[in-house]
């Protein structure tokens, strides 16, 4: 066995991307003494955060207040958000976009010198901010270059974080692969905070990039954090065919039109529940209604499989170049589609994963030590769906407060046993070394990513039914047996990839376990989840969070009851 | 639908430990008509050749991850169509970098001169977040908005001959930051980057070949930047003889 | 394989593991060639400075000496080199002139500069119109 090199810092934060930055900035504001060690498995500004278009929300015009925006977060929730999350998410919202235009997010500003906001999906009023359509571009450097001004902050960037490390049935730390030398290190601290971002690639159609693969919530899991709420998954309702990139819902808060195949604008002249609010539904109604007029026979074919028309010809070049530059660069890009000549094509594609690590408000978990904030963490302010632009405000709150929380818990904690932790480091890297390179197996990577994927898309799409649901349990647990049969070629120490990868689909296959086991598990249809056997939501029944709980003969599945407060479920209609 | 041809791809490969500098490799890939450089080098890794390392992740030209050399040139490869290419594509790591493995190189001497134009809002008082935002018009914002757009991809240092002739100067995309922060309205450190500026790194160095410009896949224009850093480098160097103590903000 | 510096965007840490030496960029394309050319001229323009040298020399020491340098002028060699030069002056001018108006900072306390198309019109109406005047002076004809 190797000698590991053992690293102290008092907080450990994996993920460098919105959340994971903003609990660094929040830790070591909150201490003037304390160390943090940024763990990324790629360098900060690479985080899928960078990728987000739209918007960020938060009440900012007289006309709008607290309330609004919580009723509305609460409904979009289809009613399973925990209401004192969504109360303090409103209310510190404002102060955190704020916040961060004063650390220099260029913000779109109104003629006044106002920031300016936007309509977005399931909000009653204008309280999305944006930076033109790259508002997640714009927060992430501005928050990554803030976080250059604190030498308190240390970032070690691509390390791949691989194993929590407990001592005392506490988190005392992290080993994580240094993927430059191939050597693993281990970070020992009392307190670590998981932001790795959710798991959009373990569908095959999604706007998140390669590295969304869960490997915080795997980490999590495995240790025995239960995973909240993973049934929800969110279809974002226009995605471009076969590659999925995300053209962001500003497009229809700017006016776009959804047409099918007839060229009519069907969430009008049809039923399906977004009522005047139209294009401007909430993401999981507007996505079943893509698929139900493509099921009956109204959507345009092509060779990545049907889809609708996202059209903004009416919207005029002046205001697309002014307001949505960068949608206009990849429609063309990607489609070859100019979308002031032509209408783009779009499909519904995964997203976001509102479930998540089980925390409370301050990102804590039920394993002491360790916290998770971010898409990673299941608060719940998403509940059953998330709105628009609610996710990157999320990040900065929660974000902010997991750092706060975790500097809490950091004074107060000992030293940690250097031996004890070494020893699992030692293990861990004996472990990687082990599987680096390891030609005997008999099963292909790529092979079980697409069986796993496929998988996936057959049984939790927009639309699931139980036998769907039950064939991709037991799809997902056949393709972990075969992984564990994974042979790898790559043999070299400086920068193997493919051991990353090998990493990540084992991560993969764990989340997508307990995706599909919580989804089975809701006989109901509720947000985002839609059961073609259980059409109706039932209060009665389920109106509680899914926790599922990792398992070596199979997860163990168990509720969680939804905090509830002044906003009664009622029916969802728009 | 698209149809296939094969097309051969003669990559850069590079393990620190089993050569001695860096050779390469080729492979026949059956690509599709509406494929792009990274897509590729995706099939390579998948299903030809696991040991090919290469860095990538949106795939949408908006995290800088993916940039490489391609027949030459400097071009993020989820971008680039292979359409525009022949039957051959010749795939290197970024110029202008230290090579770490295959196509993967040394981002942190990057990192170093991006720091070193301290790339935040510099204040002599913050405001408190109570207060509300700072104002800010429209034309004040369009004043540096192009300059913010900047990803971090580094095709500019891949293409500037001053990067590869002069190991101090700051570069491309850390002088169009540095500037990007002095002209926005908030900032109040112009005095301080315009040292940096003026400093071993000098942006002086660059020689207006505009390569940054050519290569740059958001639109930032470096160029521009430098060139005007380079006036504002001057106009404060001269108000510091008049005013000793370290001029005053623009 | 062509290198770069040795140490291009080398960083000051120690090396975690051993890199290969920085590849340098494509200088044979005819963009870059342009610039190559661009950048060569300042060759000349050493030259020049040697030529305009012994002209003030040839000033201060009398009407002999200018009208011997203004025999050598006329050397076939000193056409040639002359004529290169206005052709590199134009070339390096109109490039010059092109980044001009994109190296105009936003602005300058209240000051703005004006439309890319007006900083052209002026550029290029002191360059021709200074042009026209030396050329009168030199040729005898004006004032």
């Amino acid at each position: 066995m190797g000698v590991v090199e053992v690293i102290r810092h008092d907080v450990v934060i994996v993920g460098g991307g919105g959340a994971g930055l903003r609990a660094a900035i929040a830790a070591v504001e909150a201490d003037p003494k304390i160390t943090i060690a940024l763990v990324s498995k790629v360098y900060p500004m690479r985080s899928h955060t960078v990728s987000a278009e739209g918007g960020a929300a938060a009440v900012a015009r007289p006309d709008d207040s607290i309330e609004m925006h919580g009723y509305d977060t609460v409904k979009g929730s289809d009613f399973l958000g925990d209401q004192d999350v969504i109360q303090y998410f409103v209310e510190e919202a404002p102060k955190e976009l704020t916040r961060l235009e004063h650390w220099g997010c260029p913000w779109s500003r109104n003629e006044d010198g106002t920031v300016a906001t936007r309509a977005f999906g399931g909000m009653t009023t204008k309280r999305t901010w944006f930076a033109a359509d790259k508002v997640g571009f714009h927060m992430l450097h501005t928050l990554f270059q803030h976080s250059l001004r604190f030498e308190r902050i240390v970032r070690y960037d691509e390390h791949f974080v691989s194993k929590l490390l407990i001592e005392n049935g506490a988190v005392r730390g992290v080993a994580a692969l240094d993927i430059r030398t191939g050597n693993v290190r281990v970070f020992i601290a009392p307190a670590v905070i998981l932001t790795t971002g959710g798991a959009g690639k373990i569908f095959p159609f999604t706007t998140n990039g390669t590295i969304k693969t869960g490997d915080g919530m795997a980490l999590a899991y495995r240790t025995g954090v239960p995973l909240k709420d993973m049934e929800f998954v969110q279809y974002h309702p226009t995605g471009l065919p076969g590659t999925g990139i995300l053209i962001t819902e500003a497009a229809r808060g700017e006016g776009g039109y959804l047409l099918n195949r007839e060229g009519e604008r069907f969430l009008t002249t049809r039923d399906y529940g977004v009522g005047q609010k139209a294009e401007l539904g909430p993401r999981d109604m507007i996505s079943r209604a893509i698929i139900q007029e493509v099921e009956a026979g109204r959507g345009i074919e092509g060779p990545y499989g049907e889809y609708v028309h996202l059209d903004l010809r009416h919207v005029g070049a002046d205001k697309i170049n002014q307001r949505l530059p960068f949608v206009r660069e990849l429609a063309k890009t990607y489609v070859g589609v100019d979308p002031v000549e032509q209408p783009i094509p779009i499909r519904p594609v995964v997203h976001y994963m509102m479930g998540g690590v089980d925390t409370n408000m301050d990102g804590a978990t039920l394993l002491p030590g360790l916290f998770a904030a971010g898409e990673t963490a299941c608060v719940s302010l998403n509940g059953a769906n998330r709105l628009g632009s609610n996710s990157l405000t999320e990040c900065l709150v929660f974000g902010a407060r997991a750092g706060q929380a975790a500097v809490k818990v950091a004074r107060g904690a000992g030293a940690g046993n250097e031996a004890v932790l070494r020893r699992q480091g030692e293990e861990e890297q004996a472990r990687l070394d082990a599987l680096r390179g390891r030609r005997k197996g008999g099963e292909r990577m790529s092979v079980l990513r697409n069986a796993m994927n496929a998988a996936m898309e057959r049984g939790c799409g927009v639309y699931r039914d139980q036998n769907g649901m039950r064939a991709t349990v037991q799809e997902i647990a056949q393709v972990k047996g075969r992984y564990a049969d994974l042979g790898l070629s790559d043999a070299s120490r400086v920068f193997n990839t493919e051991l990353v990868q090998a990493l990540e689909l084992g991560n993969m296959l764990d989340v997508a376990e307990a995706v599909a086991h919580a989804a089975l598990a809701r006989k109901e249809s509720r947000g985002a989840h839609s059961c073609r056997d259980y059409k109706t939501r039932d209060d009665q029944n389920f109106l509680h969070h899914s926790l599922v709980y990792f398992g070596a003969a199979g997860p163990r599945l168990d509720k969680k009851a939804a905090t509830l407060g002044c906003w009664v479920p009622e029916e969802r209609k728009y | 639908m698209s149809e296939t041809e094969t097309k051969t791809f003669v990559v850069t490969r590079f393990d620190p430990d089993r050569h001695a500098e860096p050779t390469t490799q080729s492979y026949e890939v059956p690509v599709r008509s509406d494929w792009k450089v990274l897509d590729a080098l995706n099939y390579i890794k998948d299903e030809i050749d696991p040991t090919l390392s290469h860095r990538w992740s949106c795939r949408m030209a908006v995290c800088g991850s993916c940039g490489m050399n391609v027949n030459g040139q400097p071009k993020l490869t989820c971008k680039d169509s292979l359409a525009q290419y022949g039957d051959s594509v010749r795939v290197e790591p970024l110029a202008n970098f230290p090579v770490i493995r295959d196509l993967v190189v040394e981002l942190e001497g990057f990192l170093e001169k991006f720091k070193q134009v301290k790339p935040w809002i510099i204040r002599a008082k913050e405001k408190a977040v109570t207060e509300g935002t700072y104002s800010q018009s429209p034309e004040e914002l369009e004043a540096f908005r192009q300059f913010s757009m900047c990803i971090n991809c580094m095709l500019c240092y891949a293409a500037c001959p001053v990067v590869a002739n002069e190991p101090d100067f700051l570069g491309p995309a850390a002088i169009a930051i540095g500037h990007r922060y002095n002209i926005d309205s908030r900032d109040e450190g112009a005095h301080e980057r315009n040292q940096v500026f003026r400093g071993e790194g000098t942006v002086f160095s660059c020689s207006y070949a505009n390569e940054c410009s050519e290569v740059c896949p958001k639109h930032v224009d470096p160029a521009a930047a430098i060139n005007q850093a380079k006036f504002m480098a001057v106009l404060d160097w001269a108000q510091s003889l008049v005013l000793p103590r370290g001029g005053e903000e623009k | 394989m062509s290198l770069a510096h040795p140490d291009a965007m080398r960083s000051t840490r120690p090396e975690p593991t051993r890199t290969a030496p920085p590849f340098r960029p494509d200088y044979t394309t005819p963009r870059m060639r342009r610039y190559l050319l661009f950048d060569a001229t300042g060759f000349l323009y050493l030259l020049v400075g040697f030529v305009v040298l012994r002209a003030i020399w040839a000033l201060s020491s009398g009407s002999e000496a200018w009208a011997a340098l203004l025999r050598d002028f006329q050397n076939p060699l000193y056409v040639i080199f002359h004529a290169l030069c206005f052709v590199s002056v134009i070339f390096v001018g109109v490039r010059f002139f092109r980044l001009f108006p994109k190296a105009q900072p936003p602005r300058v306390g209240p000051l703005k500069p004006p439309p890319g198309p007006v900083i052209f019109a002026l550029l290029y109406t002191v360059w021709i119109g200074v042009t026209i005047v030396f050329a009168a002076i030199l040729a005898g004809v004006w004032p």
